[in-house]
């Protein structure tokens, strides 16, 4: 039998927008009763069930939901209509340190949250240790945390959150903050609490984060469920939604204005690129690329006068910043275009890139003078299937069986000495 | 209906998180000051003082005779009405914010609202007791002990369980109604001059203009409270059982109170803040 962490029937929350929200007496006698405001449901007629120690995912655009259904999973709303059981002591990392007073010491403020987690005593103190060492703020555990960075704020609130051993973790895509060597600290932590069973519930933008994590996911659209399955299918398909729409507002802002406006862009603009197509092994417009497999990137571009001599540049720079690739179509000398609007495709036989977003730059370069510069305006979802490798880029290479004896004979002697010298 | 993703929320549940803000509130209330913990002490013995040089010298208000048949002192007497007194001020003043104050914790994670309101007030019982303590050491300096100081606890349980529970109700309302703050420290006012503290009940005419004057200022549930602490404290006599069931009448009302309040409005402060 199916054990579950969280079953919500019906969920629905509505919320009253009031223009002046805080009523004074004098209000209510000079106008008599309230007036009501308007009704928002920030979340309607929500149905799902996350399975004990799975990972569920919450996507869906600003406003669509995502958090108040976090809320409500946590207690701090109640819902409006539907129920909602949860089984298990429910942690919520919302924000991170929000439960946090000033003026008491780093190891007080663990107490108090330990508390309203509904610990005793007993069971702080005996998290406190993995807490302090989770957190890694040394002596300023004793210091009040008022005086903490925003650094140290942060470690430490993640390390509570964590660290007290809930049956349920809420996390508001909180992750995104702090060193990158917290961040994997906490991602490590993340994937060891959901190894161990823990239920965790996952607020996300990052689609990577959702196939790489969840289970099972959730793709809210204006307080409704668009969308419950499988992580890695809800994902896709809300990329694919907002990839449709993004083209969409391309294509409209397009019609409006016929060249990208120049104050975003760089360069002289006596060309420039208007848009990226990424096509399949069909050769069919698709807003995600698959990796290993074939493909065709087609900048399209609209040159106002013909032009001699230039060079299309793309760039791929992955999420953590670092630039993958930087093709050009320098190598085969510079290229003439004629005015009006035409396309360069960039054929790729094996994408050697990775699942993951790459933001990607353009420029159309002649020796040092600059077209166009289009800086990370354009997103490129890549997505893997079956086996992943770790890391960047896809190596190009095969692999060969293990042979016997030291592999010296194909090895000339004198590098080979060389070799040992340096060792 | 709806069922919430809360859990139960017993008192009994949340009493190591009352604890815990109760402590908080402690230890941030002197934290930074140089006299500390002696702060919770200079007020009221300002106000001792104060009242002490008006009403005792000034107007020549004098004290009933001690329990032990002594002629009376009127600080001695005055201290025994204003501790209680004074518990109730500053638990109804300092909770009232409260819960503002806690806003951005209250938005962020759940737990009940009456936590943090109820380890505001007990932190200010502890400091209370510190006050009947010292209350306990003058009166003794003056020879002035009796068994019936014995009873004390069973004064102290129904007037704390009614503090806490006007309390929560003021503090409830006030989220909803931020005019209430100002309203109640008017009201505290009116009522600490309403309550037979600075002068005896005597004193008040029994009738004024076809008013029951005298009876309705007895009718004030501070006057039982504060009344009844005397007659223990210092007339060294057990109140008369009507007393006693007025004292937990009272106590019981306003839990009632607390209650609905609590259930009306007290479940979502999480939005409405």
């Amino acid at each position: 039998m199916t054990e579950y962490a969280v079953r919500a029937e019906g969920l629905s929350k509505r919320f009253w927008l009031h223009g002046e929200r805080h009523t004074s007496l004098k209000q209510r006698v000079v106008r008599g009763k309230l007036p009501k405001g308007r009704e928002f449901w920030a979340l309607r007629d929500a149905s799902f069930d996350i399975e004990r120690g799975t990972t569920f995912g919450l996507i869906g655009q600003n406003g669509s939901g995502k958090s108040t259904t976090l809320k409500v999973l946590a207690g701090i709303y109640r819902p409006t209509s539907g129920k909602v059981v949860v089984a298990g002591r429910v942690s919520a990392l919302l924000e991170l340190g929000a439960g946090f007073h000033g003026d008491l010491t780093g190891r007080q403020n663990i107490r108090l949250n330990g508390a309203i987690l509904g610990l005793s005593g007993r069971q702080v103190s005996a998290a406190m240790d993995k807490i302090e060492d989770f957190a890694g703020i040394g002596e300023f555990i004793d210091l009040p945390v008022k005086i903490y960075s925003s650094g140290m704020f942060v470690r430490l609130g993640f390390a509570i959150a964590v660290s007290l051993d809930p049956d349920i973790l809420m996390v508001d895509e909180v992750i995104a903050v702090g060193d990158v060597e917290f961040q994997r600290k906490c991602f490590d932590h993340l994937f060891d609490l959901r190894k161990r069973g823990t239920t965790i519930v996952l607020v996300t933008h990052s689609l990577s984060l959702i196939r790489d994590m969840c289970d099972r996911a959730m793709w809210l659209d204006h307080g409704r469920i668009r969308q419950l399955g499988p992580a890695a299918e809800v994902g896709d398909a809300y990329l694919a939604d907002v990839n449709e729409r993004e083209m969409h507002a391309i294509h409209v802002a397009e019609g409006q204005l016929p060249a990208p406006s120049a104050s975003t862009r760089l360069g002289s603009g006596e060309v420039r690129i208007t848009s990226l197509e990424f096509l399949d092994a069909d050769s069919r417009a698709t807003p995600v690329l698959l990796a290993g497999a074939p493909c065709t990137i087609r900048m399209h571009y609209i040159a106002h006068e013909p032009i001699r001599h230039i060079i299309f540049g793309i760039r791929f720079m992955h999420e953590s910043g670092a630039i993958v690739a930087e093709p050009n179509s320098g190598r085969l000398g510079t290229w003439s275009v004629e005015a009006g609007e035409g396309y360069v495709d960039l054929v790729i036989d094996e994408l050697p890139l990775q699942p993951a977003t790459y933001q990607v730059s353009t420029t159309i370069v002649d020796r040092g003078h600059i077209f166009d510069s289009a800086d990370r305006e354009f997103d490129l979802h890549v997505r893997g299937h079956g086996y992943q490798e770790p890391g960047l880029t896809r190596m190009p290479g095969v692999w060969r069986e293990p042979v016997a004896g030291t592999g010296a004979a194909t090895v000339p002697g004198a590098i080979q000495e060389d070799v040992r010298a340096k060792q | 209906m709806n069922a919430t993703a809360r859990p139960r929320a017993s008192i009994w549940a949340y009493r190591s998180l009352i604890w815990n803000f109760a402590q908080r509130d402690l230890k941030s209330r002197f934290k930074g000051t140089a006299l500390g913990w002696a702060w919770s002490l200079v007020a009221p013995l300002a106000m001792l003082l104060t009242y002490s040089l008006v009403f005792g010298v000034f107007f020549h208000s004098s004290a009933p005779a001690f329990g032990t048949g002594r002629p009376g002192f009127f600080p001695v007497w005055l201290l025994a009405g204003l501790v209680p007194w004074n518990f109730f001020l500053i638990a109804v003043t300092t909770s009232m914010p409260t819960l503002l104050g806690n806003g951005a914790m209250l938005q962020k994670v759940y737990f009940p609202s009456f936590a943090p309101i109820l380890g505001a007030v007990m932190a200010i019982l502890v400091q209370t007791l510190i006050e009947f303590s010292l209350l306990a050491i003058v009166l003794a300096g003056f020879g002035n002990v009796g068994w019936t100081w014995l009873l004390f606890p069973l004064w102290l349980a129904p007037f704390v369980v009614f503090v806490t529970s006007i309390a929560l109700t003021l503090s409830i309302l006030n989220i909803h109604l931020r005019d209430l703050a100002h309203l109640t420290n008017v009201a505290l006012q009116l009522l600490f001059f309403l309550t037979p503290i600075i002068y005896q009940l005597s004193v008040i005419p029994t009738s004024w203009h076809g008013l029951p004057m005298q009876a309705l200022v007895r009718l004030n549930p501070m006057a039982g409270y504060v009344g009844a602490l005397r007659q223990l404290a210092y007339d060294l006599q057990v109140p008369g059982p009507a007393i006693w069931l007025e004292l937990v009448a009272w106590a019981a009302g306003a839990a009632v109170l607390a209650f609905f309040v609590y259930r009306w409005r007290g479940l979502d402060i999480g939005e409405a803040i």
